[in-house]
């Protein structure tokens, strides 16, 4: 997460990589030897222009990813490549011509002026072959790199429009290397990858040409015997490798999800004594995936020395059948020297595309990862018709909804609710009453299987993500920090927010005497999950970041569960004020927070089973007397 | 480097497998050897001089790989030289019989075929184990790195340097050898082409110091500029992994814009300067890749003369362009070899750079296991701040009888949980000490204070696994009747009953199909599970409903009785299962008591326990009951 960079300005700055909250971090920094001749490069770069986010739910390009569309808005600088691809080749292909040339017309016919000439236009053509490399070079370089800024911008935003349920199920590992190492894999297809084969399939073709030029009878024989053996092997390698390279990024995902995953808990791996269990663990993920490298290796090592020793076999048959030619004076010394010397230039080409092939089989695979990817389609998207949610009054109403996460059990069933606008409205219920899952539908992180959710009588169907979320707070149950500064995550919503603003919003939720003690203030660094600061900082920051939002309708999800009493009355006090002309949504299993509530609904088994205010429902006797007893009891 | 050296044998012993450690339980079954060896120790080393260790633990199929390489190489380039021979013998002097060339030319096909396979595929091999190697060894690293370690350090910096910087190593690995090789052979090839004459060799062979100067300076300007591609590719993963973690948030406030453009900005930092290596190189490899084929046009040139003057045949010609053909392959590589040193160079010091991190918590050598504790706790004077921050305890002092159990109150931050991690050794304190039985904690080993201290951290982190592993986390081979009673214990077995596969339901990434109270009482059944003899409660049922609450109590009191426990608590229902609570404050403990004597006695209780008598209707209910 970017929040806007130089915030917190210490220590020797690694160029703009600060931004990424890393600068100040072990690990993110380079040695300081070096340190010196990367500054020297920075001072180079431009300042990168704030490029306005072109992105939306509900319109983006639905037709399946393949490579013609990923590389078709390039196309006129790709022509330019192609274009310099086919110059570069002709004048690498000279070579043997005027080797032809030197032998036959300078050597035999004893002509020093024709070898001054061979040698001086292979000069000139060396000198030519540089420059328009160089050109292809940089051009193919800028377009594959602008190509990346697509391609992870594309695959990111797509991510942003799927919807929670999709998060739920796919590992973050896997969801890691489709946004990370794919991209890569198709960026060595594209610059290594489609320039060489371009490269290459002319050189083979430039030289057949030649060949057959040279001596008709003798190319077809040498290339019949040859290239028929080469298709066959290639044929077999390409059936042979496609699925063990796919496998390979199967268990590369693996190895890399354990990773993830052992990182992310490392606290109660460390807690549990697991460290012996999980680094064997680890070591079966790992060795799984190095054996499928190793079914590639065996794939690879026949293929390519294979192919070497046909080229051998080539020449071999060359000067068995063109050296006769040549005994029989049917072919000249200088025929023959150009035909040898373009048989090896006929059989690199084929080597290299072997070597090509590795980075297309891994760029396909990583095209057909993307595709799948990118046709999955949010459960719960934004129609194409959605219009902006005017400015509200905050009316939130669910009007006979049923909803169900597993087809079959219902977690709300025929839920009616109305909460009037400016209302505070608490939800209690126990654990997996479907409290929450009330949250989650007015958020609408899911849709409803029946019924209608609507703020202000508009069916949250019909309008906009954005314009639903920008005047909805929520606080969610997990207080998650991202790195950055402590303003930047409280600022989230409203990057834009002033440090007063954040300072206020800090006093608000109490933690302005945590800001003071810090050593940047607001600016001080924060790391991920948090982890510097307490559950309770946490949740109090989040809180924070709800407040900066300015949301009409403010949703707590059983945000105060991890503070002490005292920080607790704080924020509850903040929270009068907040609340102040605001409608809000609570979901508490702490009664001291639902009972200061205008109104309380007790949520049982999907259903709502009482609504009123505090007193009337322990007058009422019912579920919520009998909890708010319990409750009061231990209190 | 004597202590190196210990080091090393150290790391060795560790990497190896010792199913039967009691305290530290496996139950997976180990499929694969674990790494014969750990990277050198002593830092002064060269990268791939520390690299050799690992390298040597495949030697022998090393070293036959590398044979079968040369064998294969010297046969490529023993063609061009039978090929002169038949022009010069067979076609221009015609004193000897064509066959015999043809025959020789197929046999050196045949053999660098055998031969090559044989070197690739081993080659490959081994490369990939010693990526392995290097995998489990970072992997086996981390996981004995101490909180401090991760409190500092981003995760998507280390995936990076697990994932992308060890490919890089290993690509290396896997070509460089190859191409050192090739590289040899070639020196091979220059002998063939100086028996055969002199002044041509040395024509042909001109223009290479430029290649080798332009190389080296290509290698010097790439190498910083390789740094930072890497880095940047590192920030975007941050940025990636973060957005992932991160995903209801940023769809809660809808700052899905805000994060496209963070990546948009990342990946644009990242194209400059992909494209300013691009320009780099474009600078120099086609010229580095150019030079030998002006030594080809000198070879016609100057070789074309010393034939027409009768000094050379026309045999030597073709064999000396096709020798210069083959040099161009190399040196072509060497510029590729160049940059390729120079990122595994980059990349090995940055893995390196996390494996020469120690553990700032770790085992003495004369550690000893705290065997069979009676579970009494003490903290002696103890002084802890987390990093260089300001000490977060200091001159705390708390003496916790074994079996008693104590609540510790205070207002957030004010280092509640801090006695929680330093009680498990998650951290070592910075004065005095803490004490189980009286011993030090720093004279035990880790493993046994972990088997007999268990903590319920406040925020229950669950494993993408089922519910039934998270439970038996800490004792993967439990039997399924334990698993679940103590979900029973913690209040999870119903709602987990309820679930469509009940304990083989898989926890959705990061638990978002549980709810919070869920996910703490999965958590603490897996403390429970693990059965220690000091309990810790750091707020664990801190999103548990009452009526769960009240039942989890009712179990845990049961399960308490003789058991140590430290309850961190914000609430007197929590409090309420204490025989004693000590209030902490400014770093110490300010009052110790019963609720009852704390409430009278200590204004400072009473203010952080006030808004009881404010908010919960409690002058309406009865007083609290909270144990004497």
């Amino acid at each position: 997460m970017s929040f806007g960079g130089g915030a917190f300005a210490g220590g020797p700055v690694f160029g703009g990589l600060g931004g990424q909250g890393g600068q100040n971090l072990p690990f993110a920094g380079v040695p300081t030897e070096l340190q010196e001749r990367v500054d020297e490069i920075l001072a180079t770069e431009p300042d990168v222009a704030d490029e306005a986010v072109d992105f939306s739910q509900a319109e983006y390009d639905r037709r399946p990813f393949t490579l013609g569309r990923f590389l078709a808005p390039h196309w006129v600088a790709l022509l330019g490549a192609l274009g310099l691809v086919v110059l570069e080749t002709i004048t690498l292909q000279a070579g043997p011509l005027l080797t032809k040339i030197a032998i036959d017309s300078g050597i035999r016919a004893r002509s020093t002026q024709v070898l001054f000439a061979v040698a001086a236009s292979y000069v000139v053509l060396i000198g030519l072959s540089m420059l328009i490399s160089r050109a292809r070079i940089v051009v193919t370089a800028r377009v594959g790199a602008d190509l990346m800024v697509r391609l992870r911008v594309r695959i990111f935003a797509h991510l942003q429009r799927l919807s929670l349920g999709f998060f739920t199920e796919e590992k973050s590992g896997v969801l890691f290397s489709r946004q990370t190492s794919d991209p890569v894999s198709l960026a060595a297809l594209f610059q290594e990858g489609l320039v060489q084969l371009a490269v290459q399939a002319l050189t083979l073709m430039i030289v057949t040409g030649l060949l057959v030029a040279l001596n008709a009878w003798l190319a077809t024989i040498v290339l019949l015997a040859v290239v028929p053996a080469m298709l066959l092997m290639t044929l077999w390698f390409r059936s042979a490798s496609g699925p063990r390279y796919l496998d390979v990024r199967d268990r590369i995902a693996d190895v890399l999800s354990h990773l993830q995953e052992s990182l992310a808990g490392v606290r109660i791996v460390t807690a549990f004594n697991r460290r012996r269990h999980n680094v064997i663990e680890h070591r079966n993920v790992v060795g799984a995936y190095r054996e499928a490298n190793d079914a590639t290796a065996q794939v690879n090592a026949v293929y390519g020395p294979g192919s070497e020793m046909i080229g051998i076999l080539g020449q071999a048959l060359l000067f068995l059948i063109g050296g006769r030619m040549v005994l029989r004076g049917e072919l000249t010394v200088g025929d023959l020297a150009a035909f040898a010397l373009y048989l090896t230039a006929f059989f690199a080409p084929i080597q290299q595309l072997v070597q090509l092939y590795t980075v297309y089989q891994q760029g396909t695979a990583a095209v057909v990862k993307l595709r799948e990817l990118l046709a999955e389609g949010p459960t719960v998207g934004e129609r194409t018709a959605a219009h902006p949610l005017p400015s509200i009054e905050g009316e939130i109403a669910l009007e006979n909804v049923t909803f169900s996460y597993q087809p079959g059990t219902p977690v709300l069933r025929d839920v009616d609710l109305r909460v009037r606008p400016g209302e505070t409205f608490a939800l209690v219920g126990a654990t997996g009453s479907g409290t929450s899952t009330i949250a989650k539908l007015v958020a609408r992180f899911y849709d409803p299987d029946s019924g209608v959710v609507r703020i202000d009588g508009q069916d949250l169907r019909e309008v906009t993500f954005e314009s639903l979320r920008t005047q909805l707070g929520i606080v969610p149950q997990e207080p998650f920090l991202f790195a950055g500064s402590l303003r930047d995550n409280v600022a989230f919503a409203r990057p834009a927010a002033t440090d007063d603003e954040v300072l206020a919003a800090c006093d608000a939720v109490g933690i302005r005497e945590l800001v003071d003690r810090l050593p940047y203030g607001i600016h001080t660094p924060v790391h991920e999950r948090g982890v510097t600061l307490s559950a309770g900082e946490r949740q109090l920051l989040a809180l924070a970041r709800a407040f900066v939002a300015e949301p009409r309708v403010l949703v707590l999800d059983e945000a105060t569960s991890n503070l002490d009493l005292r920080t607790e009355a704080l924020i509850e006090h903040a929270l009068d004020v907040v609340l102040e002309g605001r409608t809000a949504l609570i979901i508490a299993h702490r009664l001291a927070t639902a009972r200061r509530a205008d109104r309380i609904a007790t949520v049982h088994d999907g259903q709502i089973v009482e609504i009123g205010t505090h007193e009337d429902l322990v007058a009422q006797g019912g579920r919520y007397a009998e909890m708010f007893a319990t409750w009061a009891r231990h209190y | 480097m004597r202590s190196g050296l210990e080091r090393t044998l150290r790391d060795l012993e560790s990497l190896a497998d010792d199913p039967s450690h009691p305290l530290e339980p496996v139950g997976v079954e180990s499929r694969y050897d674990p790494p014969r060896s750990s990277i050198h120790p002593d830092r002064a080393l060269s990268w791939l001089r520390r690299l050799w260790p690992v390298v040597a633990g495949h030697r022998g199929i090393f070293a036959v790989a590398l044979l079968a390489s040369l064998a294969s190489l010297l046969c490529g380039v023993a063609v061009p030289r039978v090929m002169m021979a038949a022009i010069d013998d067979a076609l221009t002097t015609r004193t000897a019989p064509l066959e015999g060339f043809v025959i020789a030319i197929a046999l050196l096909g045949l053999i660098r075929g055998g031969a090559g396979f044989v070197s690739r595929f081993w080659l490959f091999r081994v490369a990939y184990a010693i990526e392995n190697d290097l995998r489990v060894t970072l992997y086996d690293h981390l996981s004995r790195m101490s909180f401090s370690f991760y409190d500092r350090v981003q995760s998507g910096q280390l995936i990076s340097r697990a994932n992308s910087d060890i490919r890089t190593v290993q690509m290396f690995l896997t070509f460089g050898p190859l191409i050192c090789l090739t590289i040899l052979s070639f020196l091979a090839a220059i002998g063939l082409m100086l028996s055969i004459s002199v002044p041509l060799t040395i024509v042909a062979i001109l223009p290479l110091p430029f290649v080798g100067v332009l190389g080296a300076r290509l290698g010097r300007l790439t190498f910083p500029i390789s740094w930072i591609v890497q880095s940047r590719m590192a920030d975007i993963a941050t940025t990636v992994e973060e957005n992932l973690s991160g995903v209801r948030v940023v769809k809660a406030f809808s700052a899905e814009r805000a994060q496209i453009h963070a990546i948009s900005k990342a990946a644009r930092r990242l194209q400059w300067i992909n494209v300013r290596q691009a320009e780099v190189q474009a600078a120099h490899a086609p010229v580095i890749e150019s030079m030998p084929r002006v030594g080809m046009a000198l070879v016609l040139l100057v070789g074309g003369w010393l034939t027409i003057e009768g000094r050379l045949t026309i045999g030597a010609i073709v064999a000396f362009t096709t020798y210069v053909v083959m040099l161009q392959a190399p040196f072509r590589m060497f510029g590729f070899f160049l940059m390729m040193v120079q990122r595994a160079a980059a990349s090995a010091l940055r893995i390196y750079e996390v494996l020469d991190e120690e553990p700032e918590v770790r085992d003495r050598g004369d550690a000893h296991d705290l065997t069979d504790p009676r579970g009494a706790v003490h903290f002696q004077n103890v002084t802890f701040g987390y990093g260089d921050a300001a000490p977060v305890l200091s001159g705390f002092d708390l003496d916790v009888p074994a079996g008693e159990t104590v609540a510790v109150v205070g207002r957030t931050g004010c280092g509640k949980s801090t006695v929680a991690r330093l009680l498990a050794r998650f951290y070592d304190v910075d004065g005095g000490a803490v004490r189980i039985d009286g011993e030090d904690v720093r004279d035990l080993t880790l493993a046994s204070v972990r088997a007999h201290v268990g903590i319920v951290p406040d925020e229950p982190f669950l494993f993408t696994t089922s519910i039934r592993n998270n439970i038996a986390y800490a004792q993967p081979d439990a039997s399924d009747e334990d698993v679940i009673a103590a979900a029973r214990a913690a209040g999870a077995s119903d709602f987990i009953d309820r679930l469509p596969e009940a304990y083989d339901t898989v926890v959705g990434e990061r638990g978002y199909d549980l709810s919070g109270g869920q996910r703490q009482r999965i958590s603490i059944a897996r403390s429970l599970l693990a059965n220690p003899r000091v309990l810790i409660l750091d707020d664990a049922t801190s999103a548990v409903d009452v009526h769960v609450e009240q039942s989890i109590h009712d179990a845990l009191e049961a399960l308490l009785e003789g058991r140590t426990t430290i309850v961190i608590a914000h609430r007197l229902s929590t409090i309420a299962l204490a025989d004693r609570v000590v209030l902490l404050d400014s770093g110490r403990v300010a009052a110790d008591g019963t609720h009852g004597e704390l409430m009278r006695s200590e204004p400072r209780y009473a203010e952080v326990l006030a808004h009881l008598e404010d908010d919960t209707g409690a002058r309406d209910a009865p007083a609290p009951e909270v144990a004497p």
